[in-house]
């Protein structure tokens, strides 16, 4: 299929309502943001002494880095594995997640109570700490995937010799972005193991890592597909279908593992008995199983599904749904606090916490740039297939 | 007063009657805002029925951990654990990730949500009154205690303080003194006429909490250079794989060619 984006000039921004939506957002969240560095955390968002941690670490750190795991799934398949068929998936998964990456980094320099010392991290080191652990990783790796992705912007910006030079030397690079994700997607959920008197015994256990990571792998496949249906569907490109279907054939047997792993925990560790007896836990528990787990298995083990477009992108949205709400349970719904009755002065701390709108609109602000981004990088630069098909397959 | 080897203190909810001096002496002498106090006193009114009233206070403090989580989980070790009991905390360090809020079992440190980056915003946290105990006076929570429900000297001796107290009043207290084993032992430590749940304490284990997240952190840097060889290992296979199967198809085609 042909682009018809060479009919128009390039470089003429086109502001149609999509775009002027996401620019109000953006807008918005950059005055609250100013408003949070000047006035304090307190002032935008409900967080609280016993809830540090609320909305924005739920959906920008925790969502935002599991749906930026199709990046280093896609190199690794395509430059590890040698599976070259996936090559049209491999740029966008890597554009996602590179956006993905930033997107967590700002979100976190507006949670963080320092921003300016975010570079702490990198010369004080505490070594028992996941967090530390995470945030190198997320440092090393936005490095790794900007060398990643360069050669598709050295490439839109006519600069072919360069980027030849970068892909000749990938392959250290690839390697050490697997190695990093593998380490960073599963230590979000080690970030949790801290919390054992505090996390619903449900989601708390010593394995938390590899289920953190067994599910990064489902959450990756389905941005991958998500990602590819809509920017066809906005781009008017063509879909890869049959490389689409076959991710979508590989969600099932990760889900299946997740289940496995899930439920032999739990009667491992003696919490079966939790299932039922949790009220809202035990709902939400089970919402995130029926979702996330049991209907995309069924759904993708239906041939149709996995070979239509809409089957797909529906399929792609219910696991997505799914995992974001475990990531929630895990990191927000499930963390019980100490006894706000008993631990906090009404008078110094909310007893309660419920995302305000102003703390909402600084996430959605960024997820806002983000989609922008992609949109400008997947217009102007070569991400997709169809245009670059020719020089890619030249550079290998 | 005799050397102390490890700081601590001993709470008796019997003997609190929710005069709160304790958190103003704790605001006076470390000039700290009174709506930010270190301490917290809660009363937790009269509970059964009468004649046999209970009436509760617990003093929330910080339990000065043996095995801190809040030191365990800080990504840029501003928390320290000194080896005499106090755990103390680096503002300088700081990057107000909040994570330490989130590790501690008891909800202790607190955090500046009304201050923007140019005032800074840090946590806060009872620091065990350093400018105080190592110049041979009490913490000034412990010193202003009109009854003496806060306590303060070596740990040990403490510890057989309140367990002499228990086998003086059996009927008083309940047999148990909290923070001796909680979380791998604590330097707070409490003694309740009323089960510690009532109290508000959490029901921890003898283990610390960080145990576990401690371990999977050691095997953080093997496990990631073991993934990395296999790595390069099944990169340089499939490679090499590749190369041989793309030879021996080019090599068909040659002779099916002749």
């Amino acid at each position: 299929m042909k682009l018809n984006l060479t009919v128009q000039p390039r470089f003429r921004l086109n502001f149609s309502p999509l775009v002027w939506i996401l620019l109000t957002l953006m807008g918005i969240a950059f005055v609250v943001a100013m408003m949070r560095y000047v006035f304090g955390i307190g002032v935008i968002s409900d967080l609280s002494y016993s809830y540090p941690w609320g909305f924005w670490i739920s959906f920008d750190l925790f969502t935002g880095v599991a749906i930026s795991s199709g990046g280093f799934l896609m190199a690794g398949t395509v430059y590890i594995l040698r599976i070259k068929e996936f090559e049209p998936l491999l740029r966008p998964s890597v554009l996602t997640a590179f956006i993905g990456y930033v997107m967590v980094a700002i979100a976190l320099l507006v949670d963080l109570g320092q921003p300016l010392r975010i570079w702490y991290m990198m010369i004080h080191w505490n070594g028992t700490s996941v967090l530390l652990e995470i945030g190198i990783c997320v440092m090393l790796y936005l490095t790794v995937l900007a060398i990643e992705f360069a050669p598709v912007a050295l490439e839109g910006f006519k600069l072919q010799k360069w980027a030849h030079l970068i892909h000749k030397f990938i392959m250290p690079f690839v390697i050490l972005g697997v190695v990093l994700s593998t380490l960073h997607q599963s230590s979000l959920g080690s970030l949790l193991l801290i919390q054992p008197s505090k996390l619903h015994p449900l989601w708390w256990t010593p394995i938390l890592p590899i289920m953190f990571f067994t599910s990064a792998i489902s959450i990756g496949f389905a941005m991958i597909i998500l990602e590819s249906s809509l920017s066809s569907r906005y781009f008017q490109r063509g879909l890869e279908t049959h490389l689409l279907a076959k991710l979508a054939r590989a969600i099932p047997i990760v889900l299946v593992i997740y289940g496995l792993l899930k439920f032999s925990e739990l009667a491992v560790a003696g919490d079966l008995g939790y299932l039922f007896t949790s009220g809202i836990m035990s709902i939400l528990f089970w919402a995130e199983i029926l979702i996330g787990v049991v209907t995309p298995i069924v759904w993708f083990s239906i041939k149709e599904n996995r070979e239509s477009a809409n089957g797909l992108l529906t399929g792609a949205i219910i696991v997505l749904g799914g995992m974001i709400l475990n990531r929630f349970n895990v990191s927000w719904f499930a963390v019980k606090h100490p006894d706000p009755m008993f631990y906090m002065p009404t008078f110094m701390s909310n007893v309660k916490y419920f995302p305000t709108l102003p703390e909402v609109a600084v996430s959605f602000g960024i997820f806002a740039a983000g989609i922008l981004a992609f949109g400008l990088a997947a217009k102007y630069l070569p991400v997709f297939e169809d245009e670059h098909s020719a020089q890619a397959h030249a550079g290998d | 007063m005799t050397e102390i080897k490890h700081h601590a203190y001993l709470f008796d909810a019997t003997r609190c009657i929710d005069c709160r001096a304790c958190m103003v002496a704790c605001s006076v002498e470390n000039n700290i805002d009174m709506d930010k106090t270190r301490i917290w006193v809660a009363g937790l009114g009269v509970t059964g029925e009468y004649p046999d009233l209970q009436r509760g206070t617990m003093v929330y403090h910080c339990m000065h951990c043996d095995h801190p989580d809040c030191m365990s989980a800080c990504p840029v070790g501003a928390y320290t654990k000194a080896e005499d009991g106090p755990v103390t905390y680096n503002p300088d360090l700081c990057i107000g990730c909040r994570y330490c809020m989130n590790a501690c079992p008891f909800g202790v440190p607190h955090f500046d949500y009304d201050k923007g980056i140019i005032e800074g915003a840090f946590i806060d946290k009872c620091t065990f009154c350093p400018q105080r105990i190592y110049n041979g006076q009490e913490p000034a929570c412990v010193e202003t205690c009109p009854t003496d429900a806060l306590e303060y000297g070596d740990r040990e001796e403490l510890i057989a303080k309140a367990h002499a107290r228990i086998a003086e009043h059996p009927t008083r207290y309940i047999d148990h003194v909290y923070g001796e084993f909680e979380n791998g032992g604590t330097s707070y430590l409490i003694l309740s006429h009323v089960p510690f749940s009532e109290l508000g304490l959490p029901n921890l284990p003898e283990t610390p909490v960080n145990e576990v997240s401690e371990k999977v952190m050691e095997m953080t840097i093997p496990f990631a250079l073991g993934w990395g060889a296999v790595l390069t290992a099944v990169t340089t296979g499939v490679a090499l794989y590749d190369k041989n199967k793309e030879k021996s198809a080019a090599d068909k085609k040659a002779e099916t060619t002749k």
